[in-house]
């Protein structure tokens, strides 16, 4: 509630006050030195939620990802093209069967406690995610498949599947997968959450909850992803992790020097920092689904697909993307986000016509029009309720939803937006009384579409949590998107996304908004900052200060 | 039983302080219990499982079998009477129980933010205090102008919401004028901010009452006889009238502290500095049982002390009280 407030009262103010500043920063160009500068502490500011527990085994959310990545390594990477590349794991084959799957590992790690990482570390961590009592979820879908671990030796570890995996390296990439030290494991989950050890590039060395995290130099680090170039890394002396909820006071702190790098960075922060010679901007969308609203397919007016193309034909999408978010993000035709190199993009099943929506409507039998312009059929309104996550729709998001209201409204929609804190918003949605939904779901890989639109993923958890929001439950779509899970073959998985991505578009499930968006604002001297092509989150492994 | 037995005793001996301290005792355990009780009927009405808190928050996809785990290992399959007298029996034994979502005894939790939320609400509250002192005897001594320019500016003040004075505030002296950091965190720059966004809304509040009665102590036949005697206009309101203009807003103060307590939800999550109010925030929205429950009953607690204290400040400046019977 006051967010939006602020964020609009931000919008307002910052343009003039950043002219003034503008003009008084002097430029903070050196001299273009290439050579890193080895020392000094840099800061971050969050936006995303403090983790209850800094171990991403337990639970697993983005906000774990993001801190983690900067301690913990995983067992293979991607490069920028997405292709999978060693990390901890140096190689990999899998069995003809498809049934197993041998790594190699790295034979110069240790873990920062002195623990030596080997295949019974692995062993270890992959039973610690699928342990019950961790309490994964993410990471356990990740390596749900996998049956038992079988040390082969020091540096072979195998891994039995109970049906064959072709999504396993793009989940072992993730970091709610990331390896730990097995000894730092043991001391129990309350000690691990607090302080968890990695091989990574930088060391937890204490956590004053609600305020920071605190990150020192791994003075031992050896192991960085193949993409990365030799080096002595990493070159800074500590991190310094914040916590800072409020979004115009995140980038208020970027702009007055006090914090150098800033995530969950919004449109008109990004706008105002184009304005700003001495802030510079990396955006990275997060892999998985695009931003999306989803129609409930199940239920009410939307079960009939002519009403779901109506409600399409007659959202301005386009122009409240462009308005209500400054240009900064580009408009999505996709169920995946546009760094899924298997995504299928179809701009002509979204083209804006009203006239084409009344039609469909007309139809579909939503004839008559009521004294206040809705819709009616057999005396009822053409009644539409979508409940909004407010801890997942940022406040441009919900201007997005209202400017579709209002454009659905003129061919005589009536959409109910309600806002909702979470729990309040997985029982609405485990409840079944939802027409509209929009939910981020980030995950490396097109085998996100299996979860979202595979029709096991109607049936909800007791927490009323389920993926397949618009309960698309076609069984040839199942077929495409099992065989494609578990086809080895990457031509042949490439055909059968691509054909159930045309199901699920064809069908109207979904109407495609943006990538997930995912913008970091830093002082331009901060170097060597990158995003990592997992999950997009950023590294600061080859990072350093010129200054 | 020592309750009922004791107020007998002093009694005989005619110890109205004694009797009335005992009182303020018994309505405090009142406050605590109702606060308490209040605090487990409303976390049982909102959407949510709080099983779900437990294994790992709003969405968690726990099975039933894990989620009837958690709820054994906490209490959640009793009926809910039997989970309210045990919740009140732990209390009593000051066991305030273990997060759910945090997975620390919410003693310590709460002892962690505590002084950070107490040291924010006791300065703003006594800048509060200077601003609204400082307002009313200007507008009131100053002609009908200042005191209308005294009244907008109050009014205006109270109508200040929290989030916005606050985002405003570092606009003006953290991106223009670069004085003061925008981020508190726990250093004693980074309170000046948060406590002039708390201060200013109350003190328009606190310097209504004031100037009000500042003015009435002003026009009362006791002011104009120590302006006879000679006392000098300013001698009348700094040692006369301004005692009387200050009971008003002392009463107020106890009210005050809670409605500071609840600006901190705001101050602290837009000044990202740690306190108690953004931990009750996030435990809200976890459902995490517990840790709102405890965090409620401290700020009852705190509350109802600033009542006591504030009480004793007004028998200290208006001896009239003391010598009435307590209810």
């Amino acid at each position: 509630m006051s967010r939006s407030a602020t964020s609009l009262a931000l919008a307002t103010l910052t343009v003039s006050a950043l002219m003034l500043t503008a003009c008084s920063s002097a430029s903070t160009e050196s001299g273009g030195s290439s050579d890193p500068v080895v020392g000094g502490t840099l800061t971050y500011a969050s936006g995303d939620a403090e983790p209850s527990c800094l171990d991403p085994h337990v639970g697993g959310n983005y906000p774990q990802a993001l801190v983690s990545t900067q301690y913990l390594e995983a067992l293979v990477s991607l490069d920028k093209d997405g292709a999978v590349i060693p990390w901890l794991a140096s190689s990999w084959a899998e069995a003809e069967d498809g049934l197993s799957w041998e790594f190699t590992l790295r034979d110069d790690v240790t873990f920062t406690d002195g623990t030596p990482f080997d295949a019974a570390a692995v062993k270890t961590n992959i039973e610690h995610v699928l342990d019950p009592a961790t309490g994964s979820s993410t990471g356990y879908l990740a390596v749900g498949k996998v049956a038992s671990v079988d040390v082969v030796s020091d540096t072979v570890v195998r891994l039995n599947l109970s049906s064959p995996d072709s999504a396993l390296l793009e989940s072992l990439s993730q970091p709610w997968v990331a390896i730990q030290s097995p000894t730092a494991i043991a001391r129990g989950k309350d000690v691990n959450c607090e302080s968890p050890v990695g091989t990574g590039p930088f060391i937890v060395t204490a956590w004053d909850r609600q305020n920071s995290v605190t990150l020192e130099r791994n003075d031992n680090y050896v192991s960085p992803p193949a993409d990365v170039p030799d080096g002595d890394y990493p070159y800074l002396d500590a991190i310094e992790w914040r916590f800072v909820p409020d979004a115009a006071t995140r980038y208020a702190a970027l702009a007055s020097g006090d914090v150098d790098v800033i995530d969950n960075a919004q449109p008109d922060a990004i706008v105002s920092a184009e304005q700003d010679d001495s802030i510079a901007e990396l955006d990275s969308p997060r892999p998985g689904a695009s931003n999306r609203i989803e129609f409930n397919s199940d239920t009410g007016p939307f079960a009939d697909v002519r009403v779901r193309e109506a409600f399409i034909r007659s959202a301005g999408v386009d122009d409240a993307v462009s308005s209500l978010y400054f240009g900064t993000a580009e408009r999505s035709y996709s169920a995946l986000s546009s760094v899924e190199p298997l995504g299928t993009s179809a701009p002509e099943l979204f083209e804006y016509d009203a006239d084409a929506a009344a039609a469909l409507l007309d139809e579909a039998g939503w004839t008559t029009i009521d004294s206040e312009g809705y819709r009616t059929k057999d005396g009822e309104r053409l009644t539409v309720n979508f409940p909004i996550s407010t801890n997942q729709s940022i406040p441009a998001e919900q201007s997005v939803f209202e400017q579709i209201q209002a454009t659905t409204k003129e061919v005589g929609f009536e959409v109910v937006l309600e806002p909702l804190d979470l729990s309040s918003w997985y029982e609405v949605l485990g409840a079944n009384e939802y027409d509209l939904v929009s939910a981020p779901y980030t995950k490396v890989g097109p085998d996100v579409l299996r979860i979202l639109f595979e029709s096991s993923g109607t049936i909800p958890a007791p927490s009323g949590y389920f993926a397949n929001h618009a309960k698309v439950t076609i069984p040839e779509l199942d077929a495409l998107l099992i065989s494609a899970s578990e086809i080895s073959d990457p031509d042949e998985r490439a055909r059968l996304y691509s054909e159930a991505q045309q199901i699920i578009l064809e069908g109207y499930y979904i109407l495609p908004l943006y990538d997930q968006q995912n913008h970091y604002l830093y002082q331009n001297d901060v170097k060597g900052l990158r995003t990592i092509p997992t999950v997009s989150t950023p590294t600061f492994t080859e990072a350093w200060l010129d200054r | 039983m020592t309750l009922v037995a004791a107020p007998r005793a002093p009694r005989r001996r005619g110890g109205t302080a004694v009797t009335w301290l005992l009182a303020r005792v018994g309505g405090l355990i009142i406050v605590l219990w109702a606060a308490a009780t209040l605090t487990f009927i409303a976390l049982r009405l909102i959407p949510g499982d709080p099983a779900e808190a437990v294994l790992g928050g709003p969405g968690s996809q726990a099975s039933e079998e894990a989620l009837a785990a958690a709820r054994a290992e906490y209490g959640l399959d009793q009926p809910v009477l039997v989970q309210y007298l045990m919740t009140l029996a732990r209390y009593v034994r000051l066991d305030f129980g273990t997060s759910y979502a945090l997975r620390q005894d919410v003693t310590s939790v709460i002892a962690e933010q505590l002084t950070n939320t107490l040291v924010l609400a006791c300065l703003s509250l006594a800048l509060a205090w200077i601003l609204a002192l400082a307002v009313a005897v200007w507008s009131a001594q100053s002609g009908r102008i200042a005191s209308a320019l005294g009244s907008a500016l109050e009014v205006v003040a109270v109508a200040l919401p929290h989030f916005w004075l606050a985002t405003s505030l570092v606009l003006l002296f953290s991106t223009t004028l670069g004085w003061l950091p925008p981020l508190s965190g726990r250093t004693a720059a980074g309170l000046v901010l948060p406590v002039i966004t708390l201060a200013i809304p109350l003190a328009g509040f606190l310097g209504q009452v004031m100037r009000e009665s500042l003015l009435n102590a002003l026009s009362s036949p006791f002011a104009l006889a120590a302006q006879m005697r000679g006392e000098t206009a300013s001698g009348v309101v700094w040692r006369h009238a301004l005692r009387h203009a200050a009971l008003p807003a002392i009463g107020l103060s106890g009210w005050a502290f809670g409605s500071l307590i609840s600006g901190a939800v705001v101050v602290e999550t837009v000044f990202a500095r740690p306190g108690l109010g953004r931990t009750l925030l996030s435990a809200v929205q976890s459902r995490d049982i517990p840790l709102v429950s405890g965090i409620v009953l401290v700020v009852a607690l705190a509350y109802s002390l600033v009542t006591v204290a504030t009480d004793i400040l007004e028998r200290l400046a208006d001896p009239r009280l003391a010598q009435e019977a307590t209810v």
